[in-house]
């Protein structure tokens, strides 16, 4: 079954005329898990962006679709809704805003009726405990003064409760030290299975150790340029991306 | 009655001398009041309720003319001690003002229960003149709630005055929702004696065009003013809020703390200085200003000023006027809520730590729901 499927997708930055995405071919069905890889300026963070809608870029051609629905011309909430997620690399802070509230008001944002207090309470506990996040945080402000480590498990947190189905990790692994990569990887993997898929963007081989790609993609200047299964991911590991640099 | 009588004459004369401001008068640069006729605004009845719990032995809540008359041995002395008629709108209203309200509360006495005056005008079309007078004596401590409500649209102009005597404790909120037609004008003053505290939390959100000056003196040393501003235009709305904390006494303390948020083609402007006499030394004097624009046509001008003579002092500043962060929006959007909800959760943000200087969880919490209900 074919869920996300993007064509031959071209973009750039809304006001320069650099192309940084110049013709991506993907198709990710639930239950799979792609690992994207590449050096750092390949476009990898431009094509997690684009698919959720950053008004930053602009789609130059190309499409996507997800379940049969054109994704480009939906806005970024529209998006969410339909089941995409996309974990940050760099999430926002949002001063005076508590992370209870904004999880609340995200989850209600994907329901008919606002969830019921308690059991968003108990939700939101599980996820916690799942991912070894202090139950405090809940009553901080949302990423204000918040480590990477905390940022990082607080995207998972939220991946958790909004259950998506195509779930966009942004290099989830920078910055994590191996415990905490663990109890992330833990958290992505309790969610893939039957109803989500995933796309794992990483320059390391390291987070693919945790969550084990079924397929790996190396994606250089723009284009994915070489596709395998996970054995190509250590191979990576080992002899770098040059050689497949001197493809481009 | 002779005494209110002769000072309402010899306000009328002052007043005759003085013309409309214009925007060369230093505080009227920002508000240009070119082509509005005041003469067009009848004076008539308005409205006044006021409202309290059960009064403690010798407190007044009452009308100001009615207390002026019975008990001319407390209003005589304090009325008109600290605004003068020095200033166009003031003059003019310490000769006519008609909708006026005393708080009187002895020393030494507690006020747990906060007293509320509600000013709307009744009609279309008329000037309210309004006037506070505040007297917390030696030790008294009260909470006061000023609100100007919607009614009609017209023509208002205030005078406060709020004596704050040694070691008393004044929470003073001045809420302002008056109808969007409505000319809103008030002077406000406080002088604060040793020891007292002034607690002090300033709303805006109605008003066509309003101008409030907002001034605490620092008469006596250890005296503290804390001062908390929140407000929310949109339309063509233009408010000016202009304040002064100034420090004529040693070891005294202000804080001001200014937040508003401005959408479509409104304006906000606070001009705000801080004052420190020559022998006001360990004075310790904050302000504040943050401004957050909803739309490329809003317009806030933020303008701190410190004019100090002595040279023991800790005086900062701190001004920004700031969008919506595209970046920020974009992640919440990322997560389900649309635009609107996005930005509603921006600026609820926004007010909180404006919010959490107000010590009244219920006060809080109806300031906090009349800022956010002003944005949908």
């Amino acid at each position: 079954m074919a869920d996300l499927v993007i064509r031959n997708l071209h973009a750039k930055i809304a006001d320069s005329d650099k192309e940084i995405l110049r013709g991506i071919d993907l198709t990710v069905s639930r239950g799979e898990i792609h690992a994207i890889m590449g050096p750092n300026g390949s476009g990898k963070s431009t094509l997690s962006h684009v698919l959720m809608g950053h008004p930053g870029y602009e789609v130059t051609s190309g499409e996507v679709t997800f379940d049969g629905t054109d994704v480009l011309e939906l806005g970024p909430d529209e998006r969410s809704k339909l089941g995409l997620f996309l974990c940050f690399q760099y999430p926002y802070a949002v001063p005076g805003v508590t992370v209870a509230n904004f999880l609340r008001t995200a989850v209600n944002a994907h329901r008919d009726t606002p969830i019921r207090i308690p059991e968003f309470r108990k939700q939101m506990a599980d996820a916690m405990d799942l991912l070894e996040v202090d139950r405090k945080m809940s009553s901080r402000y949302l990423n204000d003064g918040f480590s990477g480590g905390e940022k990082k498990r607080l995207e998972i947190l939220q991946l958790a409760m909004l259950k998506p189905q195509l779930a966009i990790l942004d290099e989830t692994d920078s910055g994590l030290d191996i415990d905490a990569l663990q109890i992330v990887a833990r958290g992505v993997n309790h969610h893939v299975g039957a109803d989500m898929g995933a796309i794992v963007i990483t320059h390391y081989q390291r987070i693919l150790d945790h969550i084990r790609p079924s397929h790996v993609h190396v994606l250089i200047d723009g284009r994915i340029v070489r596709s395998g299964g996970p054995e190509l991911a250590h191979e990576l590991d080992a002899a770098g991306y040059a050689s497949h640099m001197a493809e481009v | 009655m002779t005494f209110l009588a002769d000072r309402r004459r010899d306000a009328a004369e002052r007043n005759a001398t003085l013309g409309v401001p214009t925007i060369s008068d230093e505080h009227w640069r920002y508000t240009n009041l070119r082509g509005i006729d005041f003469g067009a605004f009848a004076a008539a009845p308005s409205s006044v309720v006021l409202e309290s719990g059960a009064l403690p032995a010798g407190v007044l809540l009452m009308d100001l003319e009615q207390a002026a008359a019975e008990h001319p041995e407390l209003v005589e002395p304090r009325l008109g001690a600290i605004v003068s008629t020095d200033e166009k709108f003031a003059a003019e209203n310490a000769a006519l003002w008609n909708d006026g309200v005393l708080v009187y509360v002895p020393r030494g006495v507690v006020v747990a229960e906060p007293l509320r005056a509600r000013f709307t005008i009744a009609d279309a079309g008329a000037a309210q003149q309004w006037r506070v007078l505040v007297v917390a004596e030696e030790g008294a401590r009260l909470t006061f709630i000023e609100e100007h409500g919607e009614g009609q649209p017209g023509y208002a102009n205030g005078v406060v005055e709020l004596h704050v005597d040694a070691g008393a404790r004044v929470e003073y909120v001045t809420f302002q929702n008056r109808h969007r037609e409505t000319l809103h004008f008030a002077t406000h003053r406080a002088h604060v004696a040793r020891d007292a505290e002034l607690d002090w939390v300033a709303v805006a959100l109605g008003a066509r065009t309003g101008k409030s000056r907002m001034e605490s003196r620092l008469t006596g040393p250890g005296s503290s003013a804390k001062l908390t501003g929140a407000y929310v235009l949109d339309g063509t709305q233009h408010v000016d809020l202009d304040t002064t904390q100034e420090h004529d006494a040693p070891h005294a303390t202000s804080d001001l703390f200014f937040k508003g948020v401005l959408n479509d083609r409104s304006r906000a402007v606070w001009r705000g200085v801080i004052r420190v006499a020559e022998g006001a030394q360990r004075t310790d004097a904050y302000q504040e200003n943050r401004s957050l624009l909803l739309s490329p046509s809003a317009h806030a001008d933020s303008i701190p000023g410190l004019e100090i003579k002595a040279n023991d002092v800790r005086c900062t500043h701190a001004a920004t006027i700031g969008r919506v962060d595209a970046e920020a929006l974009y992640y919440l959007m990322s997560r389900g809520l649309d635009r609107e909800a996005a930005e509603k959760l921006i600026v609820e943000g926004f007010f909180v730590d404006a919010l959490e200087r107000i010590g009244a969880e219920d006060l809080r919490e109806t300031i906090r729901d009349a800022l956010l209900a002003k944005l949908q």
